[in-house]
């Protein structure tokens, strides 16, 4: 019944989708797998109005229709149920279900707020939750906001009359296991009158919930597969292109690290607040010491510690044997630590500026006399080595890095932090939105620094990236160390080792 | 083609639309004797818009250099007497000093820079005030000109003001372009959290760039004091609007990383020029400022970049 036939959408520099076909129908719950960057939540966005597609058609029972924004959407029947969660902390739980939709309950200007309650409540009724609907949404648990924002999106079941398009958006990823149980059978009973898409990273759980599974890669429908005929390592394999094996890390490239040389940093006992308490490690030169967490398990924040934007409340912090008492980036950068972050577009290059200038942002003073005046021939020959070394796509050095691809755009941060002979490196999930080939160039530099008896700090896109890379992992769980591993090649932790120590 | 490709290009299309127009409207604009005397005139303005563009370079503004200027003019008329050549240089550190309050005021109290030049602008205006006696007050003309009359002179029929402003806009353009100040500068206004994960002294950047943009507002002040010979809280009053409109005009959005000074001297010639083109046009001179807000609404509405706001209040 909702049909997308040839749909396209491009953005500079990126095909993010090519011709996809997609079909939904009546009462059906299909699944959407692929890797970070492989175009689903560009789909999805497609899907629910926030997108106008670039060519192709989107069809609703045959009709052809055109959505200028997610709310003309919704008049048609399709509604989203947000990752990150969506709803205003500060509002109540039925202000947050009907907002933008208040105006049913409005006589003579004033909001009935009775009226607005017993909705409410019977749309929490739906998702089987029993809360005040006066409640301060802050005050919920996670999974509860999670009903909540579905409870929201079923809203459309009274407001619009045909069927109903509902986007789940990795719903699972904050629940417990027996929370998603109580989704998954929400969202069966709801099949009598919604249609799902649901989006998850949870392999085993697209298994579980779906009739059929769209598999995505770099923007590209590269195959559906139906319930029955579905397995994980097939799909995973569609997934990547070809089987996730020991070499796609680069195991073999992996050698011992220096283990007798002083450490490069040294933590002691270190704790920050409530962020981390009392973490203690060394990194040796030529060590890939991986974080393993959830999100908020502290691993984020001891990197931040490591390059000085955020001071420990306890313990020793020393960089090549120097204890650390100013907290700050320039400080750590001045002594050979270089922060390769997660936000990309955001931490890692500046957008506006070209490949030279952003290559040697943070080692000016030696393209520089002692005036300050720039020797700019001087960097463009920097840039074009490591153009030349690291293979980076780009047309030449005067190109806007914002203008470049995420795997590029890395290299040229890698490049920034290499070419000023920083060796220790924090890396913050390094090849996120970033394509195989990319990832695999991630690695392979990864594998070269080591061997230059660089010291690295990894916190991994995923736990496999994180097991295949390092030397030495540590499982953190809110903000303690709970184990730590030691990986030589073919001796590797499973993932089962690590999740065991992490939830 | 599309808009954006068009936009740095859109500040010299302008000028050279107007510069047509007008002199279609009356062939007396384009005789050089009128466009020197003219460009001659907007200096002090020019200069106080050369620093401005550092401010909002980096994504600020600065609201204190008119008041700044104002001081100037009081301060040099009153210390002409005394120290002599040596007011140049007490009025541009008065303005350094002022700029680089701001600056930490912005940077280490975290206050908008809107709110802190804002602030620190009505310091300068009292004092002003305060040390004038709320009077105007004059330079003695044989001072003046021993002093400070190679600002004001001719030569080759060239106004020596116009040398002052080629120097500064070529000064601050080194600066800009072939400095690690200039660099760190456009790396702040381009992608500040980048520029802080690069190890760069952020705080310290933009309080040398607030600090700049006091002490060119000082220097523009202290070549209007010198040019109408003497000094007041409000002599540089009205000046504000148009430094804002020729640095936004020029190029230089108000989200900062594009443009610099040489936008900003297109911006003030097309200021130049829209001023005079009054005159031609009979246009009131109390409607200049009516004229220059909308200019400046439909400049920022023109070239800011969407995609660095995500809420504007």
């Amino acid at each position: 019944m909702y049909e997308l036939r040839k749909v396209d959408k491009k953005f500079p520099g990126v095909h993010a989708l090519k011709a996809i076909d997609f079909k939904i129908g009546r009462g059906e719950i299909v699944g959407l797998v692929g890797e970070n960057g492989a175009g689903k939540s560009t789909l999805m966005k497609v899907i629910y109005g926030a997108y106008q597609p670039d060519g192709g058609d989107i069809t609703i029972d045959g009709t052809k229709v055109r959505f200028q924004n997610p709310r003309q959407a919704m008049d048609h029947g399709i509604g989203m149920v947000f990752q990150e969660q969506s709803l205003i902390t500060n509002l109540t739980v039925m202000e947050n279900i009907f907002l933008g939709f208040e105006q049913q309950f409005v006589s003579f200007g004033v909001i009935n707020w009775k009226a607005m309650s017993a909705a409410a409540k019977a749309q929490l009724a739906k998702v089987k939750l029993d809360i005040d609907p006066a409640t301060i949404t802050s005050s919920l648990s996670f999974a509860q906001r999670q009903l909540v924002e579905l409870a929201k999106v079923l809203t459309l079941e009274e407001r619009v009359d045909g069927d109903l398009v509902i986007l789940l958006d990795e719903p699972t990823s904050v629940l417990a296991r027996e929370e998603v149980e109580l989704l998954f059978s929400l969202v069966r009973d709801l099949t009598s009158r919604a249609s799902f898409i649901f989006v998850s990273h949870r392999m085993d759980e697209v298994l579980e919930l779906s009739d059929r599974i769209y598999v995505m890669k770099d923007g590209e429908v590269v195959d559906v597969v139906g319930h029955d005929e579905a397995d994980v390592d097939s799909i995973q394999h569609k997934m990547v292109g070809r089987d996730v094996d020991k070499e796609y890390y680069r195991e073999q490239k992996q050698k011992p690290y220096q283990a007798d040389a002083p450490p490069l940093v040294s933590f002691e006992n270190v704790s920050a607040g409530t962020r981390y308490q009392n973490i203690s490690f060394d990194l040796h030169p030529g060590e890939v010491l991986c974080l393993v967490g959830t999100e908020g398990s502290g691993r984020e924040a001891i990197l931040r510690t490591i390059f000085g934007l955020e001071a420990p409340s306890e313990g020793k912090v020393s960089l090549k044997g120097r204890v650390m008492s100013r907290f700050t980036a320039q400080n750590a950068v001045s002594l050979g630590v270089g922060y390769t972050p997660r936000e990309r577009k955001v931490e890692g290059i500046v957008g506006g500026m070209n490949v030279y200038e952003n290559m040697t942002l943070s080692q000016m003073r030696n393209y520089a006399n002692r005036g300050g005046v720039l020797r700019i021939s001087a960097e463009k020959d920097l840039a074009r080595e490591w153009i030349d070394r690291l293979a980076i796509k780009t047309p030449d050095v005067y190109k806007d890095c914002g203008g470049l691809s995420g795997g590029n755009q890395q290299k040229v941060v890698l490049a920034k932090w290499r070419s000023g002979g920083s060796d220790i490196i924090l890396l913050d999930h390094p090849t996120r939105g970033l394509d195989i080939g990319a990832k695999e160039d991630v690695y392979d530099m990864v594998r070269e620094m080591s061997d230059d008896g660089v010291g690295i700090v990894l916190v991994a896109d995923t736990l496999e990236e994180a097991i295949g890379l390092s030397h030495t992992i540590i499982v953190l769980k809110d903000g303690i160390a709970q184990k730590q591993f030691a990986c030589e090649p073919g001796n590797k932790p499973s993932l089962f080792d690590l999740v065991h120590h992490m939830i | 083609m599309d808009f954006e490709r068009i936009k740095p290009h859109l500040p010299w299309i302008t000028l050279l639309a107007l510069v047509v127009i007008v002199g279609i409207a009356d062939a007396n604009f384009l005789r050089p004797q009128n466009l020197i005397a003219m460009a001659a005139d907007i200096v002090p303005l020019f200069i106080m818009a050369l620093g401005m563009t550092f401010a909002i370079y980096i994504g600020g503004i600065d609201l204190s250099a008119q008041s700044v200027a104002n001081m100037t003019t009081v301060v040099a008329t009153i210390a002409l007497p005394t120290y002599g050549v040596g007011t140049a240089l007490i009025c541009i550190l008065a303005g350094f000093v002022l700029g680089g309050l701001s600056g930490y005021v912005t940077t280490k109290l975290f206050v908008p820079s809107f709110i802190s030049t804002l602030a620190i602008g009505g310091i300068a205006f009292s004092t002003a005030q305060w040390l004038s006696g709320q009077r105007a007050l004059f330079m003695d003309a044989t001072l003046r000109d021993n002093t400070f009359g190679w600002m004001t002179g001719n030569t080759a029929g060239i106004p020596h003001e116009i040398f002052i402003g080629a120097f500064l806009v070529l000064a601050t353009y080194f600066l800009q372009s072939r400095t690690t100040f200039g660099r760190a500068l456009k790396a702040v206004g381009a992608g500040e959290p980048a520029a802080v994960a690069s190890g760069l002294n952020v705080t310290r950047i933009k309080i040398m760039a607030f600090a700049l943009s006091g002490l060119l507002a000082a220097i523009a002040g202290l070549l209007f004091s010198v040019k109408l010979s003497g000094g007041s809280p409000t002599l540089a009053n009205g000046f504000l609007l148009p430094a804002i409109v020729a640095v936004l005009v020029g190029g230089t959005p108000l989200t900062g990383g594009v443009g610099g000074v040489i936008n900003t001297l297109i911006g003030t010639l097309i200021v130049a020029v829209i001023r005079s083109s009054m005159l031609y046009f009979e246009i009131d001179a109390t409607k200049q400022q009516m004229v220059f807000g909308l200019v400046l609404i439909a400049a920022i509405a023109l070239t800011i970049d969407r995609t660095k706001l995500r809420v504007v209040k």
